[in-house]
């Protein structure tokens, strides 16, 4: 070790960490703890790392691509999902050192939230802007929620080496879209390094150095925690007053539990050791809680000598707006599954899950997502992680309903809908969406939301953009809305959304049967008007996702007693190993466990094997 | 209820080919230049006397040269090799001894030399009379060389003659595949084997599959030419083979009763039981001719013992490809495990209509959806 760990599950600030210089401690005024508001592709990771390589974070060996990238998934994907962050020191042109502290943010519109916490922690942010393809929505809402929270956002304009770049107009979509001054908008170009070192000036000139009294009683705020292997429970924190030292007896204010701080220290973006951390820096720290809820995100630390001290705001408390059911292919899973998904939620507030059991699929959980992103993220983690195999049911929206008692009950799964006699009232959730989007896909945009029965609030030019806010049923706007809403513009549209409220609506249940059996797992939530539609789509995907079995399998869509839809998966023909290998058996068992290896995402429900996709047949029906 | 020491047949690989073809991923090496015959006789007697032990006095039930293209070799190397291993094994009374040939590497003469030195039964790598076909398969002969084929070695005195026929075939039509058995037995042989075309990793087909007829198809074919080769005489045995009565293949038989074979030659695979030990070797015999041919090298390689987890599908793996299966009892003289080791798949599988009541055979359904009854025992 010594380097980054890039391979594997590792995080970067795993293993063992670097003794750091442990004296070097810099005066209050000299620190900025900024983060870094960009859509995906602007080139937030770019810059990143050309923030690091100027200020001597790593050396030339050392600097891979993207380093705040650090989870497999979020390299592979190119995005970012979870906070990070790195201390640099910058020696600026006045002649005095300054401490960055670089708060990493996620880029998507499934994880807005984290974009919040992350804020918190910060006096400044940049707000960098792909200066040809200008503003986007979800930068919007991030700068709205930094505004709100008082940081100094400066506005960056990035990119400006390529040919294409309209400098001036993007200024004006700053202006214009998010009420910025943005004339004198730093003009960079991260892929090249053009411009960086004004940007660093900017930055150290314009964001305002925390304040905290670091002879004053302890207080920190825990930014962000998650489970290491050999040390236990990890945070990320901020110091806001005081000093956090190495030994230091510390309390959770929520939990009134005590710890020892046995290893403290900074991400340089290498996990280095320090003997303290003063108030205003953001740093890591370890006190060997062993127990996964001992550090909750958001949560304050002070010394335990000084129970007084007063708790920070935490963060706020973010709703799933999907919900799957989740299921190890192998009832033998189960307890690693449920150790996983505790694992998972220690540092992802949002990710909930409750036990939940299917006729079809046995003992699972009920988890709820932000996105159907979340949603994949969390499903490649504990597969890849956690060595899981598992079946995940089609998402769902959470939908409320009035029942003729007068009771209102939320139903965030299909198979527990009662019966409509019981029911006054369906309600689903409605969206508020807002998109930008380049004039010229505006109106291919305005079709797709008429479709997905979307009802227009707002229509504003702005430039060459035009943003769009739109009251979405959020069932239509979870699944794949933004995906088509990308593909319909060529990329140019961008998307932010939001629940708002739950309005009177025409739902029904559409039941799926297998040779005669209704599967739970299958059962879906869809609007009246398109049940039939949508049954009918469904049990079609379904015979081409279905292997042929050596039976013919029946697949029905119904609604209550009433057969919509239905289709055959004919029996297979035969299944053997004609050819005869002689003595050699190896290559036969090598035939078979291919064959194994096609079963590891299939669930069997009766006496049919039914794969993973099967499950998820229902969002491929609205294509 | 214990390990006994089962039948002993011998394997022995030639691996020279003229040409690999697209479909073969068998241990073949194409030809360059004369072939070491001296040279590998010599390496042969070597590998046979550190086998020799693992014969544990057993006689030999049944000798196979197996390739590559075992036609290649000349009469005289197989005499040769047949007077060597004479004077080192017992064989049984009825031993059968097989060579594959290629039909594009033999006439009446080689046939005859070849029927000189000992061998009794012949098979003849045919595939397919048909040359579209034949070409697809990048085979070295045509048809009339396959049926001239035949007919020489009838005529050379191998009344025991096999003829291996391949089926699903790139755009193969179905008249086409039967027209191919008619073809066969009309040449009357004592055996045949009709199997259709696997695309293995490794091969040409892999790397650019042909297109081959789909599993609907497929089963079509076969239960017409199932239907076909009853109709001549031939009685299914087999998954895939079919003989007159008496003439079924005893080499096979071993393998599918899970019996004893020691292997000779680069790449051959052989499997031993040590019923003092409680252990069943898999081995395998270096692959590439020049290192087989160095002198004092290691030739065996991966002996390992048959886990007793792994025996029952290694077992069935073999047995249950025969249409008439085995008796339960010999199961625990070939593994060593009580009956119950089958269990609990074997009650579901009865249950299931897939595998016949007190014997370890499928049923019609079973046959045909083998794959999942074996998946049932992988461990």
């Amino acid at each position: 070790m010594g380097t980054i760990a890039l391979g594997g599950q590792i995080r970067y600030h795993r293993g063992p960490s670097f003794p750091g210089p442990a004296c070097f401690v810099t005066d209050i005024s000299h620190i900025r703890n900024f983060s870094i508001i960009a859509h995906i592709d602007h080139g937030k990771s770019t810059l990143a790392d050309r923030f690091i390589q100027v200020c001597g974070g790593l050396s030339e060996r050392e600097l891979k691509e993207q380093v705040l990238d650090s989870m497999d998934l979020e390299r592979e994907r190119g995005i970012t999902i979870k906070a990070q962050s790195v201390t640099l020191y910058y020696k600026a042109r006045n002649g005095e050192t300054y401490q960055l502290n670089f708060i990493d943010t996620p880029g998507h519109v499934d994880f807005s939230y984290e974009v919040s916490r992350s804020l918190s922690a910060c006096e400044g942010a940049l707000l960098v802007v792909d200066a040809a393809q200008g503003v986007e929505a979800q930068s919007v809402a991030n700068c709205y929620t930094a505004i709100e929270q008082d940081l100094e956002v400066l506005p960056v304009l990035n990119k400006i080496d390529l040919p294409q770049v309209e400098p001036e107009r993007v200024i004006q979509e700053i202006e214009e879209i998010i009420g910025l001054d943005a004339h004198d908008a730093c003009r960079v170009s991260a892929k090249t390094g053009l411009g960086i070192e004004d940007l660093l000036e900017q930055l150290v000139e314009r964001i305002p150095a925390p304040t905290g009294e670091r002879d004053g009683k302890l207080q920190a705020l825990i930014i962000d925690s998650w489970f290491d292997n050999y040390l236990g429970v990890v945070s990320l924190v901020r110091v806001t007053q005081g000093r956090l030292k190495k030994g230091d007896k510390i309390l959770v204010k929520s939990t009134g539990q005590s710890h020892s701080v046995d290893l403290l220290g900074v991400f340089t973006p290498k996990r280095t050791e320090r003997t303290v951390l003063e108030a205003g820096e953001v740093g890591w720290i370890s006190a060997s809680i062993k127990e996964i809820l001992g550090a909750p995100v958001g949560d304050t630390l002070t010394h335990s000598k000084t129970p007084e001290v007063e708790a920070l705001p935490g963060f706020k408390k973010v709703k799933p707006q999907v919900y799957a059911g989740m299921f190890p292919v192998s009832a033998d899973d189960y307890e690693n599954f449920r150790d996983a998904l505790s694992k998972l939620a220690l540092n992802d507030a949002s990710l909930f899950y409750e036990p939940e059991t299917s006729d079809a699929l046995g003992f699972g959980f009920r988890v709820g997502f932000l996105g159907m992103l979340h949603m994949e993220i969390i499903q490649e983690r504990l597969e890849r992680e956690y060595d899981l195999d598992l079946i995940t049911t089609a998402p769902t929206v959470v939908y409320e309903l009035l029942l003729v008692d007068g009771t209102v009950l939320h139903v965030d799964n299909p198979s527990k809908l009662p019966e409509s006699s019981k029911v006054e009232e369906f309600r689903e959730p409605i969206a508020r969406v807002n998109i930008l989007v380049p004039q010229d896909y505006v109106g291919s945009v305005i079709t797709l939301a008429v479709e997905r029965r979307g009802v227009q609030k707002n229509m504003q030019y702005l430039g060459k953009q035009v943003a769009l806010t739109y009251d979405i049923p959020m069932a239509e706007v979870v699944l794949d809305f933004f995906d088509k809403l990308k593909s319909c513009s060529r990329g140019y549209a961008s998307l932010d959304y939001s629940f708002d409220r739950f309005e009177p609506a025409k739902l029904v249940r559409v039941d799926v049967l297998i040779n005669g059996e209704r599967v739970d797992a299958l059962a879906m939530i869809c609007h009246a008007d398109q049940a039939m539609y949508r049954g009918r789509v469904l049990v079609e995907k379904m015979k081409d996702l279905v292997p042929r079995q050596m039976f013919d399998v029946a697949i029905q869509a119904a609604i209550g007693s009433k057969i919509i839809a239905r289709q055959t998966v004919k029996a297979l023909r035969k299944n053997v190993i004609a050819k005869c290998y002689g003595g050699d058996v190896s290559r036969k068992k090598k035939l078979l466990e291919k064959q194994k290896a096609g079963k590891k995402r299939m669930k069997q429900v009766g006496s049919v094997e039914i794969p993973q996709e099967a499950f998820l047949a229902v969002l491929k029906v609205s294509d | 209820m214990s390990l006994a020491l089962p039948p002993l047949a011998l394997y022995i690989h030639l691996p020279w080919c003229v040409r690999k073809c697209p479909y073969c991923d068998f241990n073949s090496h194409e030809r360059d230049g004369a072939l070491p015959e001296t040279a590998y006789l010599a390496a042969l007697r070597q590998d046979l006397d550190e086998e020799l032990p693992d014969a544990q006095g057993r006689p030999v039930v049944s000798l196979f040269f197996g390739g590559g293209t075992p036609s290649l070799l000349s009469p005289d190397f197989y005499a040769e090799l047949l007077g060597m291993l004479r004077t080192r094994l017992r064989f049984a009374e009825q031993v059968e001894i097989t060579l594959e040939a290629n039909p594009g590497t033999v006439e009446q003469q080689r046939f005859e030399g070849f029927r000189r030195a000992g061998i009794n039964r012949l098979s003849l790598g045919i595939q397919s009379f048909n040359d579209r076909h034949l070409r697809a398969l990048g085979r070295i002969h045509g048809s009339r060389e396959a049926i001239r084929a035949a007919e020489q070695a009838r005529a050379a005195g191998f009344d025991n003659l096999n003829l291996d026929l391949m089926h699903a075939l790139p755009d193969q039509q179905q008249d086409e595949a039967l027209a191919d058995l008619a073809q066969a037995i009309a040449l009357s042989p004592a055996h045949i084997s009709w199997y259709e075309l696997t695309i293995e990793p490794n091969t040409a087909f892999y790397r650019a599959p042909p297109r081959q007829p789909d599993n609907d198809a497929m089963a079509d074919t076969e239960a017409a030419g199932f239907a076909q080769l009853a109709e001549a005489g031939y009685r299914r045995y087999e998954v895939s083979a079919f003989a007159r009565d008496g003439r079924q293949c005893r080499h096979n038989l071993n393998y599918w009763t899970f019996g004893d074979y020691l292997a000779l030659g680069a790449g051959a695979h052989g499997k031993v039981t040590r019923p003092d030990h409680g252990t069943i070797l898999r081995y395998r015999k270096t692959r590439l001719p020049t290192h087989y041919l160095a002198e004092g090298g290691q030739r065996r390689l991966d002996s390992q013992d048959i886990a007793a987890a792994e025996r029952p599908l290694e077992y069935l793996l073999n047995a249950l490809r025969l249409v008439e299966g085995v008796d339960e009892d010999l199961f625990t003289e070939r593994t060593g495990l009580p009956l119950t080791a089958l269990e609990p798949a074997l009650t579901t599988l009865r249950r299931d209509g897939l595998i016949t009541p007190g014997r370890l055979a499928c049923t019609d359904t079973g046959l045909r959806f083998l794959n999942r009854v074996l998946g049932t025992f992988q461990p």
